[in-house]
């Protein structure tokens, strides 16, 4: 099918009242790794939560469609039916509900009735284990406490769960350690190397290049101010790391 | 309508009906003055304190003797747990050592739940003794009635031992409930009220614990039913090594009102005291709660925290929370803190950003809010229990 993918296209967004996003197109294809890089507020984040629908962020023009249809008039929870999945750059902390509940509470309304309890609970055990996760994780409450290398490993727990079309990672590497990093990456490739989720297409926020040694994009496009600046391969990621968003802002930005 | 119009004489002559057990007439008569002569401490003018002493005063034709009936279950045969009249006949010498030893008695509604003392039950656990199972006591409110539910326990030094009070039924009734906990040295008391009386019913509580040296008591409340709840729960930590961990839960939902206050006093030095309250409101319900915190001059080393937080889930809801820390002492540690507010549209975003509908998600964020008070209560059958009512209040 021709209109399969994460479409966006003359995307205009903002938060408060302030426009960020200046029009924004960009396409990641089922199965495909897509990079967004950008320096901190380069409006990365508002992408994230315009595609996903958080009601702080308003979309002033432009189309978003998953699969060829349209999100951008669905409430989040349908969005995330559809199969749009969004690994969160601060996971909110929910106190009182635990890890497992909500975990089958989610997957239940993703793909109704699609797992008995038992089931369930053999396919939590089998993707915590991949993440090095204690047992006990299941039943703690949502990211209530947690460290940051915890909370990111329960994003991506939730990611192996639900096993999204689409999946948006907003700086999962952020703030983790060499271990955490490399379990995000098994994470994703293991979901990558799975039947159900060899189509899964990756829009992957970054903004440190050193994910991507852990998970190779297929594209990289750097937002800066807004706009996405520039799109091109792995050696983009590698000009950033060498050279930073300034050589990036000179040659783009007043394009941009 | 001003207080003298309570028809004195209708109140004196139902009280002496009530007769001579478990107390003397002429103790029920000194209790009915008390109850005249004494401020319920809620009369200051606000729109929020509803509880006035005239609207709440049994008429005529509410007060009769049988009130409601009460239920015991009693796992172990070493301990006594029975109706207040058996009390009366078998057990006088306990009865009298366990009422009116916590000052419940001496507060306007204490007197008159005094003054008509007769519904109840005594709970007596000797010293050293460990119940595994919990004793319960159930209270059936009869409709229409003015009842007077008195629950007393008393834990001898070093007792251990779980008890599970239940209020319910009363449609349309007016309750006066007591409760005195008195817990000896080194005894641990876990006590769980659960108030579920019918949702026209008016109830006012008044309870108080008083655990000795190195005694915990760890005491629960569900405060769940009635139009009108008014209470008020006091630990008096008179001696060193002393704990109190009281956790609180109340829900006014439809036209619910709920009035609360919790007070804990530091007496003596080196006790500890946790707070916990949890509450919600839903629909037009209103709350106000009160949670002191006394710290006495003499009590260094004291440990003490409150710890308050109120869901609002809909606009018109309302709760009032007003802490109230006085520290007397300087060598103490003392938290307090609160919260009030709708839920926080980010949690309600990421529950709906993995598929979950926004009303379930509301609803899993409202029941898991109260999930670190119902931990606090015995049972996991007693918190499936409370979980399925307050799953009912959310709607
Ligand atoms: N809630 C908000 N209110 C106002 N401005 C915001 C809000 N969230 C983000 N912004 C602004 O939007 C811009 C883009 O932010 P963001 O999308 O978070 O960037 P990034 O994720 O690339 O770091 C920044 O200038 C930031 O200050
Ligand atoms: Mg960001």
């Amino acid at each position: 099918m021709s209109d399969r993918g994460l479409r966006i296209a003359g995307l205009r967004a903002g938060v408060a009242g302030n426009e960020i996003l200046k029009g924004i197109d960009l396409t990641v294809e089922p199965g495909k790794i897509h990079a967004l890089m950008g320096p901190n507020g380069s409006g990365k984040s508002t992408l994230a939560f315009s595609l996903t629908g958080h009601p702080h962020y308003h979309v002033s023009a432009g189309t978003a469609t998953l699969d060829g249809e349209d999100l951008l008039g669905l409430s989040p929870d349908k969005r995330a039916r559809a199969g749009l999945f969004l690994s969160f750059q601060y996971p909110a902390a929910i106190p009182g509900v635990k890890v497992a509940n909500f975990l089958r509470a989610a997957r239940q309304a993703e793909r109704p009735g699609d797992l008995t309890p038992a089931a369930f609970r053999t396919m939590l055990f089998e993707k915590m284990d991949l993440l090095g996760m204690d047992t006990a994780f299941a039943g703690r409450y949502l990211n209530d406490g947690f460290s940051g290398g915890e909370k990111k490993r329960l994003e991506m727990l939730q990611l192996a769960m639900l096993v999204p079309k689409y999946a948006i990672l907003d700086e999962t590497d952020s703030g983790l350690d060499v271990d955490a990093l490399k379990d995000v990456g098994d994470a994703v490739a293991s979901l990558r190397a799975s039947d159900e989720g060899r189509d899964t297409g990756f829009l992957i926020i970054t903004h440190y290049p050193r994910i991507l040694q852990h998970i190779a994009p297929d594209v990289v496009h750097v937002m800066i101010d807004g706009r996405i600046a520039t799109t091109g391969g792995a050696e983009l990621a590698h000009r950033i790391e060498r050279d930073g968003y300034d050589a990036i802002r000179a040659e783009f930005g007043a394009l941009a | 309508m001003p207080e003298s119009a309570l028809a004195d004489d209708t109140l004196a002559t139902a009280a002496e009906a009530f007769g001579d057990l478990p107390i003397a007439r002429a103790e029920r008569r000194t209790a009915l003055e008390r109850f005249r002569s004494t401020a319920s401490g809620r009369e200051r003018p606000g729109r929020y304190w509803k509880l006035d002493a005239d609207i709440l005063a049994p008429s005529a034709d509410r007060s009769h003797v049988a009130a409601g009936s009460v239920e015991i279950r009693n796992p172990d045969p070493r301990v006594v747990a029975c109706d207040l009249l058996v009390a009366a006949e078998q057990h006088a010498a306990r009865l009298a050592a366990v009422l009116g030893s916590t000052g419940v008695g001496t507060t306007k509604f204490g007197a008159l739940a005094t003054a008509f003392a007769r519904l109840g039950a005594l709970i007596y656990v000797p010293a050293g003794m460990a119940v595994a199972e919990p004793i319960e006591v159930r209270y059936v409110v009869t409709p229409g009635a003015a009842a007077y539910p008195t629950t007393l326990v008393w834990l001898e030094a070093g007792a251990h031992a779980t008890v599970i009070e239940r209020l319910d039924g009363g449609a349309d009734a007016f309750v006066a409930a007591t409760c005195e906990l008195r817990v000896d040295a080194g005894a641990e008391l876990t006590f769980a009220g659960v108030q579920r009386l019918a949702a026209d019913a008016t109830l006012v509580a008044t309870r108080a614990a008083v655990p000795q040296r190195d005694a915990t008591v760890i005491w629960s409340n569900a405060d769940l039913g009635a139009a009108l709840s008014s209470w008020e729960t006091t630990v008096t930590l008179g001696a060193r090594g002393a704990d109190a961990q009281l956790a609180t839960i109340f829900f006014p939902v439809g036209t619910q009102h709920v009035e609360a206050i919790s007070s804990v006093d530091h007496a003596a030095g080196d006790a500890t005291s946790e707070t916990l309250v949890k509450s919600a409101a839903a629909g037009r319900g209103q709350a106000r709660y009160l949670g002191n915190i006394r710290i006495a001059a003499h009590a260094q080393g004291t440990d003490a925290s409150l710890r308050d937080d109120a869901l609002l889930l809909s606009k018109n809801a309302h709760i009032d929370s007003v802490p109230a820390l006085e520290i007397a002492a300087n060598d103490v540690r003392a938290f307090h803190g609160a919260t009030v507010g709708a839920i926080d549209d980010d949690e309600i975003f990421y529950m709906q950003s993995r598929g979950i509908e926004r009303q379930a998600a509301e609803r899993m964020i409202a029941l898991g809010f109260f999930e670190p008070a119902l931990a606090r209560f015995p049972t996991e059958a007693l918190r499936d229990e409370l979980r399925s009512a307050l799953a009912e209040k959310v709607g």
